[in-house]
């Protein structure tokens, strides 16, 4: 686990991760003084649910898959996928590696997110607040999910085609599949377009990750008979970004 | 010979070459523990044989084969600029090999707590040398494929990684591609590539200032 620790010790060292865990842990109860929750106290918790998982997703997207994106471009580019690979580091391996130590940074977000949202943001009612639990875990879980193959997607692109393609990829599929699918749907006839169907039945649906609307009108948790065909739907995907990403992922840069 | 001995056996009609044929062994050159050097004029195949012999590039015919845990350093190795000297030894060498490690980046003043970024060439390369050297393990044969290891390195440093060298044991081959900077450096194991040829030369008192001028 040689490149793991070195990949982890340079994140920590680079000490970015900081405004990630600030913008996650701290940043939804200032934004909430500005917001029209100061108006209506009725507002203010739905308003930190909302903040502290938008921050939550802004963080994966803008610094997770940019710090994909760069460590697997410099392992490629630098000398170190290669010297890896000579000890016996299989590409594959370094990919997991790599992966690893980016997620080892990016899973406390939803925990700290899921913690603001139960200790800060908790409706009072006994009944409305399992469900709060129960819904702030699920999104949890899918968040971890839905981020995981996109970090590996980040990274192996990079790693081939340069850090700004890694990085446009995996956030041009995160951010398509949280609200571009929806308006796919709007926007055209999807029963009457055969290819405008078959590209909104493969996109990747990650609104369906995104519990905000719920959170924010107290709908309630998904419910739990559905909720292991979300798990199966979003780890079919991270199997075949995980696959893709293998494919794509190189240790070195040049033949 | 001891099983735990590593060797570098490179069959006759090896041909090395990014697609085509840049130069060719035309015997068997065997390669067993201990310092042998690399030379040859600029873009003759030294790296691309360093790469070759790491398997990181396909050759482009013949065979080799390669007994011992490979580490390829290659000349262009650059870790990240945020992180220290300090912090990629404690990343990447065993606790165990972590004392000796420091030890000998004060012997070469190396400042471990400088990010890697504001280290100079040959510092950078004083890192580099060191995370191979104690990456190595006794318990099995290993072999070091060093390119170009010495280029920015100050004399003083150079001199100390080649006294450790000489005091290696047998459980180490060091294949170390280099154009040394004085005509009396001892080099009594080389490979040597000339034209279009691979060849090894080996002589007791065989010096750099006797094998430059066999390089064309």
């Amino acid at each position: 686990m040689r490149l793991f620790r070195l990949t982890t010790a340079t994140l920590f060292r680079r000490k970015s991760w900081v405004i990630c865990a600030f913008a996650v842990g701290v940043l939804p109860f200032l934004l909430q003084q500005i917001s029209t929750g100061t108006e209506n106290p009725a507002l203010l918790k739905p308003a930190i649910a909302q903040a502290t998982w938008a921050m939550a997703l802004l963080s994966a997207v803008f610094w997770g898959f940019y710090t994909a994106a760069k460590q697997g471009e410099s392992n490629a580019r630098s000398g170190v996928g290669e010297y890896f690979m000579t000890t016996g580091v299989s590409p594959t391996r370094q990919l997991f590696e790599i992966w690893l130590s980016i997620f080892t940074f990016l899973a406390p977000l939803p925990l700290i997110a899921a913690g603001v949202c139960v200790f800060a943001a908790s409706p009072s009612m006994p009944d409305e607040r399992s469900m709060w639990i129960a819904t702030n875990l699920q999104y949890a879980v899918l968040y971890l999910l839905v981020m995981a193959p996109l970090v590996a997607v980040a990274a192996a692109i990079a790693s081939r085609f340069g850090g700004i393609c890694g990085f446009l990829t995996s956030g041009g599929l995160a951010l398509y599949g949280l609200y571009g699918v929806g308006y796919l749907r709007y926007l055209g006839d999807l029963q009457g377009n055969p290819v405008l169907k078959w590209l909104w039945a493969f996109s990747p649906h990650y609104h369906f990750a995104d519990p905000t609307e719920r959170l924010r009108y107290k709908l309630g948790a998904i419910a739990w008979d559905k909720f292991p065909l979300l798990l199966a739907y979003f780890g079919g995907i991270l199997l075949v970004y995980a696959a893709l990403s293998r494919l794509i992922f190189r240790a070195r840069a040049t033949a | 010979m001891n099983p735990q001995s590593p060797t570098l056996k490179l069959r006759a009609g090896l041909t090395i070459g990014y697609g085509t044929p840049l130069a060719t062994a035309p015997e068997d050159i065997v390669l067993n523990g201990g310092t042998h050097f690399l030379i040859a004029r600029n873009g003759r195949g030294k790296t691309t044989l360093l790469r070759t012999l790491a398997k990181t590039l396909k050759q482009v015919e013949g065979a080799f084969e390669a007994e011992g845990k490979m580490q390829y350093l290659p000349e262009d190795l650059r870790f990240d600029p945020e992180i220290t000297a300090g912090g990629i030894f404690k990343s990447l060498l065993p606790a165990s090999r972590l004392k000796a490690a420091n030890e000998l980046a004060d012997r070469v003043e190396l400042d471990l707590h400088k990010p890697y970024g504001k280290l100079s060439t040959g510092n950078r390369r004083k890192t580099h040398l060191i995370v191979a050297e104690h990456s190595v393990k006794e318990a099995c044969g290993n072999i070091l494929l060093l390119d170009e290891p010495f280029s920015g390195l100050d004399a003083y440093a150079r001199e100390i990684f080649e006294n450790i060298w000489h005091q290696s044991t047998e459980a180490v081959l060091r294949l170390v591609s280099c154009h040394p900077d004085y005509d009396s450096m001892g080099m009594p194991s080389a490979i040597m590539i000339e034209g279009k040829g691979i060849r090894h030369t080996t002589a007791a008192g065989q010096t750099w200032s006797q094998l430059k001028h066999q390089l064309n």
